[in-house]
């Protein structure tokens, strides 16, 4: 009875070791079939989709770091499908009039306008764009396709980008700020890759030296350059320009506490490490001090990535490498989102948006997404390209960081209002870098601009206290 | 027979059609050019003038005017922006055209002088209005780099501190008068040099033989001959001063802070960046108006007078 009884209880442990040994193993041992099954990891001619034939198509896109591979990238298409495209380039400043134009007239020219994301809401709402089910009641987002925080749609219920309204457009690129630095001197001085802004404080401090080599550069020029810079640091402390947007609480929350803490950080940045013109840095300005050796560290758009190892242009090939942009010791990580979207203008053909809607499809599927990134298309919108091969070659080794990037990547300025508020913030951050106003001041005066900003567009708003000037 | 007859009815000429048609030829033969001028200039008139009373929103695809009378005045009123922008241009206007009309006709006078080798200084005179704005925003930029640009190299050469040429607040300003005064001081230089060189040689020998000093022939004779010359350089300087856009554009965006923010570049912004249309047109509608008023000071000034169009 006794050793029945011993013989059962050893019994028992087997089976529970067996089922646990299973159910622990099996994954392990079929996580590598499953995912090569279910993605290759670099595309194959037969594997590219079939979209049929099409009319000629005419795309409006922006002549961007990135639009070499976006150029190689719509022959290849052309080859694959004997569809043919034309691409109307523009530089970045012409391109917002130019999409408007077009979907503000009878018949726009183009069949396809690259939109930056903040200027996608006044196209939405102005009804300019086909929602693409209209064009194709079939069509599905591939779930590896980053949303990029929603911007690709439009709830009319809500006046907000979110999943819950129609899809309006898809990502062209996917820009998000990343943290650059000189890995080689990291090395050298056996310093880690920073992850918190006292990282960044101390690299700067042990490695930077006036006039050769500034410890941390900020994109201080006026307009969107600053604005946008300086998101990664309100958000990472907990702050925000308006209080609850989506739920419609356009309350300005810009001259908070935690506002002020980001801005005297920046500026200390700015003040103690940077150039002394640091009021005028836009982004070929951080591109060129980065390339020529002259930086440190500083924050820049994904996009810029291809500049650091050209050897024509760069004098510090292989010894840049990226990371998450660092974070407060007690805050979040946090980048700004700065994509692009393609959108379908409402007023063409019908054929003419199937065609449009056909070269997007072939596109974003895994193979033309890793062919735009392979030929210089960075960063591509699928998550699974960066899965594939590419991570491993070291040209590529800007993807590890522009993944664990994406999850705190934010879409700020969702509204209306959003392009005023961006001149409002665009210029008192400037005239805090330049010392014509201190964070306090900046601060305040850009929280009452905006709130007449929201009060003029008829929000619900409000203000905080005045900071201390 | 007929025409006689017709005068001796009425004891005068009587005019047929023809005579009619003949009499008016000249403005018939202006009509259409008048008329196609009219809806170039005041059709566009008439729109933004509507739109400075209106908002302009855009839903379904479609315009929404709404007309909301003196709202974008009292915008307008509380535009502390504009008025910094205002003031800048007239800062700009005032010491660009300044020193281009000075540096201007001093050239030309040194020019009249030189026999040798006209063509090649006047084409290189002529080389900077040649540049595309877009080369010249670009060129400047690099020149005033702060790392890397010429100026602040030459400075370190000579032993000084290199400076933020267009990052500082107080030599932005003068950054972009310096590019401006580079790019126009030729156009200044080539139509002042045609005016001087189509005085008459008589007078000026005259005043020779008088005994007239260098100081006299230059302030007696040369300056009051070639007054109607400067006065149109001077009308057009100042309005395309006025308008400047592409150089401050380029070069500083109306930065750092305000330093160089003008009236064109913030309309724009206002336009085309913020998208509020009825606010920019009427920021638009008084840029013309303060032009329009300019030009109609000037005319009836005594320097206004000198010019061809006055008599």
């Amino acid at each position: 009875m006794c050793s029945h009884a011993k013989r059962l209880r050893i019994l028992t442990r087997l089976s529970i070791w067996a089922v646990l040994a299973t159910s622990w193993g099996a994954p392990i041992a079929l996580a590598p079939v499953t995912a090569e099954a279910a993605q290759p990891a670099r595309p194959t001619k037969d594997l590219f989709l079939d979209v049929g034939k099409h009319p000629p198509i005419t795309l409006l896109i922006n002549q961007s770091p990135w639009y070499g591979g976006f150029e190689k990238v719509v022959k290849l298409y052309e080859e694959q499908t004997g569809n043919k495209v034309t691409l109307d380039v523009s530089p970045y400043a012409g391109m917002l009039e130019k999409a408007r134009n077009a979907a503000r007239g009878k018949e726009s020219p183009f069949d396809w306008v690259n939109i930056d994301t903040q200027n996608t809401v006044e196209f939405y709402l102005g009804g300019f764009l086909a929602p693409l089910r209209e064009i194709d009641p079939d069509f599905r987002l591939d779930p590896q396709v980053s949303r990029y925080d929603d911007c690709l749609f439009w709830n009319e219920r809500t006046q907000w980008r979110d999943r819950d309204g129609v899809l309006m457009g898809l990502p062209v690129q996917g820009n998000v700020n990343l943290y650059y630095y000189r890995s080689d001197l990291f090395q050298q001085a056996g310093l880690k890759t920073p992850e918190t802004w006292d990282d960044v404080v101390a690299a700067a401090e042990k490695l930077g030296k006036a006039g050769e080599l500034y410890g941390f550069v900020v994109r201080g020029e006026r307009g969107n350059a600053i604005r946008y810079d300086w998101m990664s640091y309100l958000l990472g402390v907990g702050g925000s320009i308006e209080k609850d947007a989506p739920s419609g609480d356009f309350t300005v929350t810009v001259n908070s506490p935690q506002a002020k803490r980001a801005l005297d950080f920046y500026l200390s940045l700015a003040k103690r490490f940077g150039p002394p013109n640091s009021g005028a840095i836009g982004q070929n300005d951080l591109i060129q001090l980065m390339t020529t050796g002259k930086a440190l560290q500083l924050n820049m758009v994904a996009a810029a990535w291809p500049n650091m190892d050209n050897p024509e242009r760069s004098r510090v090939v292989g010894k840049v490498n990226v990371a998450v942009i660092p974070r407060p010791a007690d805050g979040v990580f946090a980048t700004p989102i700065g994509n692009w979207v393609s959108g379908i203008p409402r007023n063409i053909p019908a054929e003419r948006k199937k065609a449009a809607l056909a070269f997007m499809k072939w596109f974003l599927t895994f193979e033309g997404q890793y062919k735009f990134a392979e030929f210089g298309g960075i960063p591509p919108v699928r998550m699974d390209v960066f899965d594939s091969d590419l991570v491993a070659r070291p040209e590529f080794r800007w993807m590890v960081a522009y993944k664990k990037s994406l999850p705190y990547a934010r879409q700020v300025l969702g509204y209306k209002e959003g392009a005023q508020v961006e001149a409002i913030l665009g210029l008192r951050l400037n005239q805090a870098v330049v010392g014509e106003l201190t964070a306090g001041k900046a601060l305040n005066l850009a929280a009452e601009e905006i709130y007449k900003a929201f009060q003029q567009g008829g929000r619900r708003t409000g203000l905080l206290p005045k900071l201390p000037e | 027979m007929g025409k006689a007859a017709a005068v001796e009815e009425t004891g005068r000429p009587a005019r047929s059609v023809a005579d009619l048609l003949d009499a008016t030829f000249q403005y018939w033969a202006l009509a259409p050019a008048l008329l196609l001028l009219l809806c170039l200039t005041l059709y566009p008139m008439l729109s933004i003038l509507r739109m400075a009373f209106s908002t302009i929103d855009f839903a379904q695809g479609q315009f929404l005017w709404t007309f909301t009378g003196l709202q974008n005045w009292r915008t307008f009123l509380e535009d502390w922006l504009f008025r910094v922008a205002l003031r800048n241009t007239i800062l700009f206007v005032v010491a660009a055209v300044t020193v281009e009309m000075l540096l201007g006709l001093a050239l030309a006078l040194l020019a009249c002088q030189i026999q040798m080798g006209k063509s090649i200084y006047r084409t290189i005179m002529v080389l900077p209005i040649l540049v595309p704005a877009v080369a010249i925003g670009c060129m400047w930029r690099l020149m005033y780099n702060y790392d890397f640009g010429i100026f602040n190299r030459l400075l370190v050469a000579l032993g000084a501190r290199p400076l933020a040429w267009l990052a500082d607040p107080r030599l932005a300003m003068p950054s972009v008068i310096l590019v401006d005064i580079w790019h126009w001081v030729p156009f200044v230089f080539l139509i002042l040099l045609a005016g001087l060189e189509a005085l008459p040689v008589e007078v000026l020998e005259a005043a020779n033989v008088d005994g007239a000093s260098g100081w006299q022939r230059l302030r007696l004779v040369i300056l009051p001959m070639v007054g109607p010359t400067l006065s149109v350089v001077l009308l057009f300087r100042t309005i395309f001063a006025f308008k400047v856009f592409d150089e401050i554009f380029l070069l500083t965006s109306g930065g750092p802070g305000t330093a160089t923010e003008v009236v064109s570049l913030y309309i724009y912004k206002v336009f085309f960046a913020e998208n509020r249309l009825g606010y920019g047109a009427l920021l638009a509608v008084l840029t013309i108006l303060t032009i329009c008023a300019f030009v109609g000071t000037y005319r009836w000034t005594r320097l206004g007078s000198r010019a061809p169009w006055a008599s």
